[in-house]
């Protein structure tokens, strides 16, 4: 009797991980999506000049006095277009600073690029050869991190974002104040 | 016969075009004089997973990222870090997934062990049906 019911078991077993595999494909997933390694943990300090002041750009000066959204970007990125029109949209948003990072491009057609589409960041840093980048983990450019008021790491987003990403953000922001 | 010939010529090309194709990203203005730390740093890049590409390691793609990452690796070898301490560098920015190979922990026990454990109950399986059927001879 035991031995019949062991015969049974690849057969359970093939059901349990077809049904595992199932709920997985219907689940809202995206399998591509990496978790980042620097969520609730400190921001990386950094210093660097700024794209439109003169003084230098110093990361404990710019972090942990507000909710800050900082946002890669680059003008050769054309996903980096589309999303802006969010960016600027968090402007409205009370108690949110937004900063920028200016990754591996040309700072004047950086500011030509901003005087066209309009400027929503406080203050940009440039990332000229892409190390401010690689110590935030980014890896495919525009990325947007959300940093609490202590200066730690609560949301990063990879990708352009999205009216539902705005959503997703915006609740975060309320959530934090 | 000139067409055999030919046809010979071009399966060599393609023949020698795949040993070629097995080589790497690497370019030459970012190799090391030094040949132990280059292999070191060639070593090291074949684990790590390129993140642009994702199924390619940092040795291999042509991504920009990669190539910032090689280079990235080999000055940390010019300063004398040890590989643990690249990989933890690594690792402590990109996670766990930078990795090629999945490190042996609590999340991952599954991963490394259930093939086994399907060995072992496939084993089981035929030994209990090879019994079964003796039995009735």
């Amino acid at each position: 009797m035991i031995k019949k019911q062991l015969l049974k078991t690849p057969f359970i077993v093939f059901i349990i991980i077809v049904s595992i595999f199932f709920y997985l494909l219907i689940i809202d997933r995206n399998p591509s999506k990496i978790p980042s390694a620097l969520i609730n943990n400190y921001i990386p300090e950094f210093e660097t000049n700024s794209l439109l002041k003169s003084e230098k750009f110093y990361s404990s000066q710019e972090f942990s006095k507000e909710i800050t959204l900082v946002n890669f970007f680059a003008t050769w990125c054309k996903p980096c277009r589309d999303e802006h029109t969010y960016i600027q949209s968090f402007q409205n948003e009370k108690g949110l600073n937004i900063v920028g990072i200016n990754y591996k491009d040309n700072s004047e057609k950086a500011i030509q690029w901003l005087k066209k589409l309009g400027n929503p960041y406080s203050n940009i840093a440039i990332d000229n050869n892409g190390k401010i980048a690689i110590d935030w983990g980014v890896y495919g450019i525009p990325e947007t991190f959300v940093v609490d008021s202590k200066g730690v790491i609560k949301f990063r987003h990879v990708g352009p974002i999205t009216k539902k990403i705005y959503k997703e953000i915006n609740l975060l922001i309320k959530e934090l104040e | 016969m000139i067409m055999k010939k030919k046809f010979i010529k071009i399966l060599l090309i393609f023949f020698f075009q795949f040993l070629i194709n097995s080589s790497y990203a690497v370019e030459p203005d970012e190799i090391l004089i030094d040949k132990k730390q280059e292999i070191m740093a060639r070593n090291i890049s074949k684990n790590i997973r390129c993140m642009v590409c994702q199924n390619q390691s940092i040795d291999e793609s042509n991504a920009p990222l990669a190539k910032d990452l090689r280079i990235l690796i080999r000055n940390k070898i010019k300063q004398g870090k040890t590989d643990k301490e690249i990989y933890k560098f690594l690792t402590d920015r990109y996670g766990d997934f930078i990795l090629l190979k999945p490190p042996i922990k609590l999340i991952t026990i599954a991963l490394w062990f259930l093939p086994f454990v399907f060995v072992l109950i496939g084993f089981l399986i035929i030994y209990l049906h090879n019994k079964k059927s003796k039995k009735i001879n």
